[in-house]
């Protein structure tokens, strides 16, 4: 395949933005279109159409030059140019870099919105590793010309390759990542050690409690239901003789892919120290609040 | 005479100047030329000319588009040759051959510079041909040059008020062109 037409089949877009300053904004998105003899007609249609994707009225922006417009409507007639082709594969080079730190914030949200509208396979590059966990769904760290490792956040974060991916994507301090994490980034896998039977009393659960390091712990009844103990409940107990069933408390479920920030906003809510992490019916693992943050640094 | 010089150094000079404006080295020989060609006094141009083409309108339109040619073949060549790498990076990019960013990039923002170059060149049209005046090629010349013979003191001042006129007045379009084109091709 010959490059022109390999170029024609991406689309491109620059950090620099580059619109042509002699045409038009529609000009500037149907350049390949009217090269590649579309009648009139369908060129406008399909400029409105993008200019109702990238947030731009068209009765307002279709004839105007870009220098009439701002940097981030530039951008946005920039993405409308790549996109005007319908190509299978979008190449993003650092698009929203030459933009203030608000307006990027706003096209990023604007950028996951309409990544799921368009189905393609995007390529984005980008310096900043919190831009690459909020746009993209998986990254690729690269170093020195080379591709180190290509992961989830969670991937990354978690278990980096080596030294080098992990001070870039700043394993470090993976409490900044909060909100690109999962339950099952920080729960632990259910250990026989937290199931107490429903008949044991509180005085042994305590001793139990304590001889295993632990501090919460699940009771499982008759009726398959299960609740949470605390050992600091256990201890205010008065009569330490009785079932720790009837001190029970209800259980928070959370799934495996739920973000941790709301995992930890439910516990925080509710009071709790867990939440079981259940898929298909299937305990999959705890989250200990207090471990929790001992897993983020 | 007159249009009909400026076409033809407009077509020529543009011409020559997009055969060439990729290849730096091949320019740079035929603005050597040129040069020379710049250089020899028009009189002396019109010697060499007579034989070749008589007398009459015919050497003073070639002398007029042999000294046009540089300004308008230059300018146009600088205004193809040197637009912002980055335009032409991005137009690559997105998928144009050559001659497409040619076409649709270089020439459109080379226009500003383009019309420059003819305005110089209506200017140096206006002196040859007032020159030919010399050789029997008629126009405004002839008043000029007889007057100038016959020591006619009215006729020199009035045709030369007339030559003088005409200059600023087609300068001075070529200015508003130049200028409305720069506006529209240059916003920057």
């Amino acid at each position: 395949m010959n490059p022109v037409e390999l170029r024609r089949r991406i689309g491109y877009v620059i950090q620099q933005i580059g619109l042509f300053p002699h045409m038009t904004v529609k000009e500037n998105i149907s350049l390949i279109p009217r090269l590649e003899k579309w009648n009139e007609l369908d060129i406008t249609k399909r400029v409105e159409e993008l200019l109702n994707l990238v947030a731009l009225p068209p009765e307002l922006f279709i004839n105007r030059y870009p220098a009439q417009l701002s940097g981030g409507q530039q951008q946005r007639v920039g993405l409308a140019r790549a996109l005007v082709m319908n190509p299978p594969l979008l190449l993003m080079d650092e698009p929203f870099g030459a933009l203030d730190p608000l307006l990027r914030m706003q096209l990023q949200n604007e950028f996951v919105s309409i990544k799921r509208k368009l189905d393609k396979t995007i390529v984005f590059v980008t310096h900043d590793i919190e831009e690459g966990f909020t746009l993209g769904d998986r990254i690729g760290v690269m170093h020195n010309g080379k591709i180190l490792q290509i992961g989830t956040p969670s991937e990354l974060l978690f278990e980096p390759i080596n030294d080098i991916v992990s001070k870039i994507v700043g394993s470090e301090s993976k409490f900044k990542a909060i909100k690109f994490l999962q339950a099952k980034d920080v729960m632990i896998p259910l250990d026989k050690k937290y199931i107490f039977q429903q008949e044991m009393k509180c005085q042994e659960a305590i001793e139990k409690m304590i001889s295993a390091q632990i501090e919460v712990a699940l009771v499982k009844n008759s009726d398959e239901e299960i609740k949470q103990i605390e050992l600091t409940d256990l201890l205010r107990i008065k009569d330490k003789e009785k079932s720790i069933m009837s001190i029970g408390k209800k259980l928070e479920i959370v799934t495996p892919d739920e973000s941790l920030s709301s995992v930890i906003l439910l516990l925080k809510s509710s009071n709790d120290k867990v939440a079981i992490v259940m898929s298909h019916e299937v305990i999959e693992g705890l989250v200990i609040i207090n471990s929790v943050l001992l897993n983020l640094v | 005479m007159f249009s009909i010089a400026l076409v033809l150094s407009i077509c020529i000079g543009v011409i020559a100047a997009l055969l060439v404006y990729s290849n730096p080295r091949i320019a740079n020989i035929w603005f050597n030329i040129l040069n020379v060609i710049e250089t020899i006094p028009e009189l002396a141009l019109f010697i060499f000319l007579l034989p070749i083409l008589g007398l009459g309108e015919r050497p003073t339109i070639a002398a007029c588009v042999l000294y046009s040619i540089l300004p308008i073949m230059r300018n146009t060549y600088t205004g193809l040759a040197h637009i912002s790498k980055e335009y032409i990076e991005i137009a690559q990019a997105i998928g144009l051959t050559k001659n497409e960013i040619l076409i649709k990039i270089r020439l459109p923002m080379a226009l500003p510079l383009i019309s420059g170059g003819i305005r110089v060149a209506v200017v140096y049209i206006m002196g040859i041909i007032t020159l030919g005046g010399l050789i029997a090629a008629g126009g405004l010349g002839v008043p000029l040059q007889a007057g100038i013979h016959q020591y006619n003191i009215p006729a020199i001042i009035i045709a030369s008020f007339w030559v003088g006129t005409l200059g600023v007045v087609f300068d001075g379009i070529a200015w508003i062109i130049e200028n409305k084109l720069t506006r529209r091709y240059n916003p920057w």
